[in-house]
């Protein structure tokens, strides 16, 4: 298991390596400087371009960032040369890591609840119920859902604040838009595989062993339901925490979303960059982890994940 | 009164279109420490009255019952009732330890701390015959093998010290040898427990081996009931005499080969995965239009000489001579031009469930048309499709239906005329008739044996149920650990082993009469100690093994038609021998 943890680590940092390799060349590639606007002479950007190294050789531009990258250095922001780019993120990140994992949180809970009762209840009405509910938020963009959200909440029954991040109420809103998708998809997945899993031959046995319907449910079956939604939770709990750039600006949250989108917008090469990196290490964590956390689930994963070692 | 009692129990199913009865009015009783019989082709509800006794059955089913008791109570599962089902693999969660689905259950009736529970599970797996129980604990399912999870679910079952064990085709998932050892086991526990067992099987051999009393189910009633000697000696009713008479069965005839000209020839052929499995150093070979079988217990490599000489696999090393030419090693499907077809075990699985019979079936043809280079005239095709169909017991108006719609012995009937339709010249079946029940089994061998006759091919039966191979095979193969330990022609090496496993396997086999299937040995499950890899693979377990079986690969030894792989018949270890000494069985 170590070896393969190793194994997949060091696979991550090649693929870092790519992906910084590929956006540097494509920044590289956004017609116009990054100093270029309304009211700046053309010496003036050339003097600054010059400052910044910016009229080398891109091939020699490369091999210093690189080599910048590799000492953890990011860089400084084009636009806003008073901070560094690794600054950008420690102030932005916390911020959306905080409403993303509320929002996995709450889509975890949320989406095992209602798939688990949708799976087990005999009733029909709940069951439909459920189904609807759970096609309509995963139907909703999430920008509709978050203006919805917004009018309502806020605007007219002024129940909770529209913007900012200060008080945990703040964080109501944004956490449901976030959440609706996720949680929808969650309960959809979770109960299909469990109504499949309750069929096996296992779940018959287990209850000829004595064992109460619950115990069965949430000990036998709900185990073995989890891997096909683990496999979803990976990529989604990436997307929730490196930031909803169409949440965070409804919101006005002061989030890594936002930065993004703003440092393409102006063309700052170095937070383009820091930004693009610092998210694909984001995922490729999340996905080790949700694949080690598929083994510890399943016994066979982990021996399939053994053999691949030799 | 009875330790079990059953009156007038009804099960019906509401649908959509209206209940259905699938179980009538039945009665039984089951006394204490007896083992009771009920036996019935597959659909004939002992399933599911088992589950109704149980109070198992989903909500959809109505039960009626005017008596329902156990030692005079009700039937509580996991207090005073237990229930083993067939696969073991599927009754045991694959994501939990061995040790936690043991003690879940000791928790469920005691309160009792971790290390009394855990010793009592240990105390369990020690009862049912598992060596070195705590490492077995802490084990996942699929890291045992098929007879030891059944061993494990029989101690999750005696967990609750039952009354009533439960056993729905407990050894149906088994190769026979295991299926002897769990029996005899099922005989001990009974004995040492004073539990009751009610044993549900379709085999009537095993039914003999174990049973007392025997109940016949058919359609969802109980049509004969009495002392196993009754039953099998005497029957009364017409239903059970078939069964016995389909248990039986007689000999075929094997139509010997005419010609002996070999078809496909395997030399030294060798395929691993893992050190335990695969095949190695196979030599065999296949004459036109005769039945070769290959028996062996399940991971024995049968299956895996049926994938590499197909071409679905390619052998590590070796070669293969198809009609005296050596075969490629790769595009091999192509080299043998659709003359080699296979049917396979599972019939629900082998057919694609969104094309119907006729679909399927031109599937087939037209490719291997396509690889003949020709066009195929529709009109010909239909017409070849529908006498195929006919030739199989399928009516031509039928073809035109999903295989969903048929009853698994039809669809092992499609699978086939599928496999027959391009006019093979080997049929490999693979476990072709493991899935069906006794009298659907008879239909199916009589079938394959009257085709086989009639068009000549040559065919490939891989099973492990030795009384199937016994009657329909010309020659046999047997294998174990992935090597032919011993072939033959059919006759002389079932009525005369060489090798000991062969006797072994023999005796396994339970025979549907009491008297005869009481007297199954179970082999001893204890291994003793081997290098893995090194000497012959059944040395561990074998009554006979000498010095030289434990460190030493036996090489095969021809006496005529005959071959076998073990030392008793090697001039080096027995002494020399006058040249012209006719060998006979060392065992």
């Amino acid at each position: 298991m170590l070896k393969y943890t190793v194994r997949r680590i060091v696979t991550g940092l090649i693929s870092l390596f790519v992906l910084a390799t590929i956006t540097f060349f494509l920044v590289r590639l956004i017609p116009g400087s990054p100093f270029q606007r309304g009211g700046v002479s053309e010496q003036v950007v050339e003097a600054v371009e010059q400052e910044y190294g910016l009229n080398e050789p891109v091939i020699s531009q490369y091999m210093s960032y690189m080599s910048n990258l590799l000492r953890g250095d990011l860089g400084i922001s084009y636009q806003d040369p008073s901070n560094r780019v690794t600054d950008i993120i420690a102030r932005a990140w916390p911020v959306t890591a905080s409403i993303g994992i509320a929002a996995l949180a709450v889509s975890l809970l949320l989406g095992t609840i209602a798939g688990v009762v949708r799976a087990v209840t005999g009733k029909r009405y709940v069951k439909e119920l459920i189904s609807g509910g759970s096609m309509l938020a995963a139907g909703i963009p999430g920008f509709a859902a978050a203006i919805l959200l917004l009018l309502v909440f806020s605007v007219k029954l002024k129940w909770l604040p529209a913007s900012g991040l200060m008080t945990p109420a703040h964080y109501i809103l944004p956490v449901t838009a976030l959440s609706l998708y996720p949680a929808a998809m969650i309960s959809r997945l979770l109960s299909n595989t469990l109504s499949g899993e309750l069929q096996k031959d296992y779940v018959l046995f287990a209850r000829a062993k004595g064992l109460g319907k619950w115990r069965v449910i949430l000990v036998h079956a709900l185990k073995n339901s989890y891997l096909p939604v683990l496999n979803y939770i990976g990529p989604a709990s990436a997307s929730l925490l490196t930031g909803s750039f169409v949440i965070e600006s409804i919101f006005t949250i002061p989030g890594l979303g936002r930065e993004f989108v703003g440092s393409i917008t102006n063309r700052d090469y170095t937070l383009i960059l820091g930004l693009t990196v610092f998210m694909g290490a984001v995922v490729i964590i999340i996905n080790l982890f949700t694949d080690l956390l598929c083994a510890w689930l399943s016994p066979q994963t982990r021996r399939a994940y053994r053999k691949e070692e030799f | 009164m009875s330790m079990l009692e059953v009156q007038n129990l009804n099960v019906r199913y509401l649908t959509e279109n209206g209940a259905s009865e699938v179980i009538k009015d039945i009665s039984f009783q089951v006394e204490k420490g007896e083992i009771v019989g009920l036996a019935g082709e597959s659909g004939s509800g002992k399933s599911t009255a088992m589950l109704a006794v149980m109070g198992l059955l989903d909500g959809r089913a109505k039960i009626q019952c005017r008596t329902l008791s156990l030692g005079g109570g009700p039937v509580r599962p996991g207090y005073n009732a237990a229930m083993i089902f067939q696969d073991p693999l599927s009754s045991l969660n694959p994501s939990l330890r061995i040790g936690k689905q043991i003690t879940e259950t000791i928790r469920l009736r005691q309160k009792c701390n971790r290390k009394e529970v855990a010793a009592r599970a240990e105390e369990l797996l020690d009862m049912v015959g598992i060596h070195n129980p705590s490492l077995r604990m802490r084990q996942y399912p699929h890291e045992l093998s098929g007879g030891m999870r059944q061993r494990v679910v029989l101690a999750i079952a005696l967990a609750c010290s039952p009354d009533l064990i439960i056993a729905d085709e407990p050894t149906t998932a088994l190769d026979a040898v295991v299926q002897a050892q769990i029996l005899s086991l099922f005989k001990r526990i009974v004995r040492e427990t004073g539990t009751s067992l009610l044993l549900v099987s379709h085999d009537m051999g095993v039914t003999a081996a174990l049973c007392s009393r025997v109940y016949v189910m058919h359609q969802g009633k109980i049509v004969e009931g009495g002392s196993a000697e009754d039953i099998f000696y005497s029957p009364a009713e017409d239903y059970t005499k078939r069964l016995l008479a389909d248990a039986r069965g007689s000999r075929k005839v094997p139509a010997k080969a005419a010609e002996s000209t070999p078809l496909i020839r395997l030399e030294h052929v060798t395929k691993t995965f893992d050190p335990s499995e695969g095949i190695r150093d196979l030599s065999a070979e296949i004459c036109k239009g005769e039945i070769f079988a290959l028996a062996g217990e399940s991971g024995s490599g049968k299956t895996t000489t049926a994938k590499v000489l197909t071409g679905i696999l390619c052998e590590d090393s070796g070669h293969l001579y198809y009609k005296g030419k050596l075969l490629p090693g790769k595009n091999r499907m192509e080299a043998f031009g659709g003359r080699v077809q296979m049917v396979f075990q599972d019939p629900c699985a082998s057919l694609n469930p969104g094309l119907t019979v006729r679909q399927a079936l031109r599937e087939a043809l037209l490719a291997s048309a396509r690889r003949g280079g020709e066009t195929p005239d529709p009109g010909r095709t239909d017409r070849k499709i529908t006498d195929m169909l006919e030739l199989t017991g399928i009516s031509g108006g039928d073809a035109d239906r999903y295989p969903g719609e048929f009853s698994g012995g039809q669809r092992q009937r499609i699978g086939i005329a599928r496999a027959l339709i391009t006019g093979p010249e080997l049929l490999v079946c693979d476990e072709a008739l493991s899935s069906l029940d006794a009298t659907t089994r008879e239909q199916i061998l009589d079938l394959l044996f009257d085709l086989q006759k009639k068009i000549g091919f040559a065919c490939l039966f891989i099973s492990h149920d030795m009384y199937v191979v016994r009657r329909i095979s010309g020659r046999i193969g047997v294998m174990y650990g992935g090597r032919l330990i011993e072939a033959g022609s059919t006759g002389t090496v079932c009525s005369d082993p060489w090798h000991p496993y062969t006797k072994q396997l023999l005796e396994s086999v339970p025979e549907p009469d009491p008297l005869r299937a009481a007297k199954v040995k179970a082999a001893p499950s204890k291994e003793r100690g081997q290098d893995a890899g090194k000497g012959c693979p059944f040395a561990g377990k074998c009554g006979y093994a000498m010095e030289c079986c434990l460190s030493e690969i036996p090489e095969t030894l021809r006496f005529g038609e005959r071959q076998v792989a073990c030392f008793l018949y090697s001039e080096a270890h027995s002494g020399k021998r006058d040249r012209n000494y006719k060998m006979t069985s060392q065992i």
